[in-house]
């Protein structure tokens, strides 16, 4: 039997007993450790002693290892006295305060921003199971198409054909006309599988039976549409009419869905189940293989290798379609859920893709202007210790030590820091809502009590970076420099001034930057299109629903087009008006692809219009004729291409050609248009072809790929000053012919200014990091030069008792932040041309970066600069010298 | 009068002290006081009583007497101070003083 007691437990008693105490203590347990043990059982022996050990622990046993009392006293002394010093100084400790809060605002809100493009898709509790899949078709050379929308027929496939799927599922949005008068409005509708919601984290708030989704007759809808359509009422169980496939048919409301987050790749107000999709879609396209429409995710089972499945897709792929495609020439990939929205190797498909290389710009910038803040405390504590270099003096002759000094420090940033993170925090909530609509991005913050961790945890991180370096060169001299005259210091102020260098360099990049994709977006907004949209506008006309077939639906809307038309005509406000399948601005234009006799592929754009749509947008014809109005023949048989188009087909005297191929029924080329870009520019221009009729030469080609819708839209260019005035009159004559769709209008400019979105966002943000970085860059150049004024008062004193002037004064103060500045300026260049590059990459026609930017960046900043240093120096130089002399 | 007051445990232990003489330690002292008033006690409780009779001047105490038991530990011997004496003599006379003061043969009589 072990009769010594536990070893723990005494090993605990050793590490918090007083020494003094111990020994007693211990003797005194050991013996009646010993004397129990001989009365009762081993382990309840043991058991006591620790128990014992326990209760031994009071406050006058414990010993202070770490002098926990002193700490907490030397603690509460540099609170104290951190906080006079903060008061004593007002203007320096707003300076300080002030920059810590400005930068750690910028780095918060860019934070929320990145965190939130970051987390998309995220929510989801099997996010590690579910991939999007996607499809690839490659037949060797530009014959490629790659699509993350899908054939119908891939959910069962993939359920059927690989065991590791345990679920499939797929979404797809069609707009469809809800409601019943007043009410009537054209809706996205998403269709759903019927286990899409268990798949899928959406919530569903509200059901009264366990399937939120149970028939083809069930509609779902958002909190937010519940309210649209049913307003206060409750709307489960109540119906509302959908017009499917030409006719209207009751849905009934049988859940309502939380509404979706901001940070969901799948967006959706109404849901019904896709039971409907024998009238959503064609027999032949729900069997097709080469026809895509709807997204298909995946749930895999636990535990399954994504790569083993990609090994095999092939031989399941053969093995169904060993008819149709060589090996290795349809292939189908996955994606998991929560790569969707930042990966753009990707085609998108519902959702749009977010841009990752802003997110990564965006969160070095919010770094950036953090550091910005940080570097500001630094050098303006550190300059500021000059003036208190006696008080650290006299604190080491009391016998104060290195470490008493860096923590008095430490204390007095950290102070510094919670108090201006605290403020951050308040100001970034605050000013959220505000920030959103001014940025137009969209974050939402709910706070969570984790968020205070992170918040101690950047006071702790920014007090520590801010005030370490300062903290370090103080208590390091020696007191017979500090008190004994003169110390040396060079070295803290090379470094001193290399911090300030570095906060011109990310302030006149910013700055730079800024000016730069300012101009790239107003050369954007500005540059010649080949085509005139101002005082245009285009109305979405809707297909007759029953017509058979693509090109039955597409002549019902056209037709459909040219009544409204007529009607339109009759008004002098209407200049001109055409039908078109595609305006400008509203997406990718319609892309078909053919291979022609000599085994060439080809590929260009699409767009039926009629004889109107060229002189609506005044696009200038540069050989040949446009489209004859009122002419069957011309109608049938006539297209027209654009440049890019004759050069793409390599065409000499291209009138009353064909266009090479063999299946192409009677038609020929009877104009050429001059290149117009009629795409984004971030974009060159690509082939296109002007028919009327799709039958034109609708034969001879094999693939269509509609990212715009291509049922056709009236596009009108109208006279007037007053738009609603426009408005009214097409909305009248719109509910006169039709009586039952919700009119859609849209005006081109702002659709074209709409491709630009994504970039005027990075340059807002780009901006407000801009303002930001200036202002906390301007607090840091303020205190500088009230600490260089307060220790060369003297100098400037005597200078001017000698008989220097004002401005020789100015001069001479304002050129000591000269080469920081100048230098700061030059290292920008090359991060500024780096950086810009790689933005500018990202559109097919750019400005050039002309040293005008550089030099217009750099003239801003000093004038700032300048502007900032002045008030205090010319006060400075007007001194009375009398007044600063007799001082001391 | 300004005197220190001392609790009933203090008293127990005080007066445990005095009476072990010179073989007053924590673990006898919480034998005595276990033995004549069959208290649960623990022996820790007993280290902090002694801890603050000793701050409060009370008792004294030394260290000796090391024994194999005790893992060569030495003991710290408690005695009782002159003014542990007194105190315990006034408390004790107060305590008899009030006692003299009860009638003889008091019973709670049930009311009839």
């Amino acid at each position: 039997m072990k009769l010594q007691p536990p070893t723990y437990a005494d090993r605990l008693l050793n590490w918090f007993c007083r020494d003094d105490l111990i020994e007693d203590l211990q003797g005194d347990l050991h013996e009646l450790f010993t004397e129990r043990m001989s009365k009762q059982a081993a382990w309840l022996t043991r058991l006591q002693y620790f128990w014992w050990v326990i209760r031994s622990i009071r406050h006058d046993v414990i010993k202070n290892p770490l002098g926990t009392m002193r700490n907490i006293h030397m603690l509460r002394n540099n609170l104290k006295i951190a906080s006079r010093i903060i008061w004593k100084n007002k203007l320096n400790s707003f300076l300080l305060v002030a920059g810590i809060t400005l930068g750690l605002t910028c780095f918060l809100l860019m934070g929320f921003y990145v965190r939130q493009e970051a987390t998309y898709d995220q929510f989801h509790s099997k996010k590690d199971r579910i991939y999007r899949v996607w499809l690839k078709e490659d037949y060797g050379g530009d014959q490629i198409f790659f699509n993350s929308s899908t054939p119908v027929i891939f959910e069962s496939f993939l359920e059927d054909n690989f065991p590791e799927v345990e679920r499939a599922i797929q979404v797809n949005n069609i707009r469809l006309n809800v409601g019943e008068g007043e009410n009537r409005y054209n809706e996205r509708v998403t269709v759903i599988s019927k286990d899409f919601l268990e798949v899928l984290d959406f919530k569903i708030i509200s059901s009264e039976i366990s399937e939120p989704l149970p028939d083809r007759n069930s509609l779902i809808l958002s909190k937010e549409y519940a309210k649209k359509y049913f307003g206060t009422e409750n709307p489960l169980g109540k119906s509302l009419p959908l017009e499917l496939a030409g006719e209207d048919r009751l849905f009934t409301i049988t859940a309502l869905f939380e509404d979706i987050p901001v940070n969901s790749s799948i967006q959706m107000d109404m849901a019904i189940s896709s039971e409907n999709d024998n009238v959503i879609y064609s027999e032949r396209q729900r069997k097709a293989w080469f026809n895509v429409s709807p997204e298909t995710y995946v749930l895999f089972h636990e535990g399954t290798d994504i790569d083993q499945v990609n090994a095999k897709s092939q031989d399941v792929i053969l093995s169904v379609l060993q008819d149709e495609v060589q090996r290795n020439e349809y292939n189908i990939g996955f994606q998991p859920i929560t790569d969707i929205h930042l990966n753009t190797e990707i085609p998108p498909a519902l959702a749009p893709v977010g841009n990752p290389s802003y997110v990564f710009v965006l969160s070095i910038i919010g770094l950036l202007v953090l550091i910005i803040a940080i570097i500001n405390y630094a050098t303006l504590s550190l300059g500021h210790s000059f003036v208190r270099r006696r008080e650290i003096g006299i604190r080491k002759v009391i016998g104060a030590r290195k470490g008493g000094i860096i923590w008095q420090y430490l204390t007095e940033s950290w102070l510094i820091a919670a108090i201006g993170t605290a403020i951050s925090i308040l100001l970034t909530y605050l000013s959220l809502p505000l920030f959103n609509e001014l940025i137009g991005v969209d974050i939402t913050l709910e706070f969570q009590w984790w968020h205070l961790f992170l918040y101690l945890g950047i006071v702790c991180i920014v007090g520590i970076s801010a005030g370490i370096y300062p903290a370090i060169v103080l208590s390091r001299e020696q007191v017979t420099n500090i008190l004994g005259g003169h110390g040396g210091q060079k070295k803290a102020h090379h470094l001193r001034k290399g911090m300030v260098t570095f906060q011109f360099i990310v302030t006149v990049f910013l700055v730079t930057s800024t000016l730069l994709m300012e101009r790239q977006l107003n050369f954007l907004n500005s540059k010649d299109l080949g085509f005139t949209y101002e005082s245009t506008l285009s109305i979405q006309l809707n297909q007759d629903p029953n017509s058979p077939g693509f090109t039955a639906a597409m002549a019902s809307a056209r037709d459909k087009g040219k009544i409204l038309k007529s009607q339109l005509k009759q008004y002098p406000e209407i200049l001109a008006t055409g039908v078109g399948s595609h305006s400008f601005g509203s997406g990718n234009w319609g892309r078909v692809s053919y291979t022609d006799q000599n085994d060439l592929f080809h590929r260009f754009r699409i767009n039926a219009i009629d004889p109107g749509y060229l002189e609506t947008f005044d696009i200038k014809m540069k050989e040949g004729r446009s489209f004859m109005p009122d002419n069957i023949a011309d109608e049938k048989t006539s297209i027209i291409l654009n440049q890019a188009a004759v050069d793409h087909f390599g065409l000499t005297d291209p009138i009353g050609k064909k266009l090479p191929g063999s299946d192409f029924g009677n038609h020929k080329i009877v104009g050429v248009t001059e290149d117009f870009n009629y795409s984004s520019l971030h974009s060159q221009i690509e082939p296109l072809v002007f028919i009327q009729d799709y039958e034109a030469i609708y034969q001879g080609i094999h693939d269509h790929d509609y990212d715009d819708s291509p049922v056709p839209k009236l596009v009108v260019k109208y006279r007037t000053e007053n738009l609603s005035e426009i408005y009214n009159l097409i909305e009248k004559e719109w509910k006169a012919t039709f009586p039952n769709e919700e009119l859609r209008l849209s005006f081109t400019d702002e659709n074209i200014q709409a491709q630009y979105d994504g970039e005027q966002k990075m340059n807002r943000l780009v901006r407000f990091a801009t303002l930001l970085s200036i202002l906390v860059a301007s607090f840091g150049l303020l205190g500088m030069t009230i600490l260089l004024i307060n220790s060369k008062i003297k100098e400037i004193s005597i200078r001017k008792v000698i008989g220097a002037s004002e401005l020789t004064l100015f001069t001479l103060l304002a050129r000591s932040f000269a080469p920081q500045l100048i230098l700061g300026i030059v290292l920008s260049v090359p991060l500024t041309i780096l950086f810009m590059n790689k933005w500018l990459e990202n559109f097919a026609y750019q400005i050039q970066i002309s040293p005008l930017i550089f030099l217009a960046g750099a003239v801003i900043s000093s004038l700032i600069a300048l502007l900032v240093i002045s008030y205090h120096t010319l006060k400075a130089a007007r001194v009375n010298p009398v007044e600063s002399m007799r001082r001391e | 009068m300004a005197r220190e007051q001392i609790g009933e445990l203090e008293e127990l232990v005080l007066l445990a002290v005095g009476a072990l003489l010179d073989d007053a330690y924590a673990v006898t002292i919480l034998q005595t006081i276990v033995e004549n008033t069959d208290r649960r006690l623990d022996v820790t409780s007993i280290h902090s009583v002694l801890r603050r009779l000793e701050r409060k001047g009370l008792v004294n105490s030394e260290m000796g007497g090391a024994t194999a038991v005790r893992g060569g530990r030495r003991k710290k011997y408690f005695s009782l101070t002159r003014a542990g004496r007194s105190i315990l003599d006034e408390t004790m006379a107060v305590r008899a003083r009030l006692y003299n003061q009860l009638p003889r043969l008091t019973f709670a009589l049930p009311r009839l």
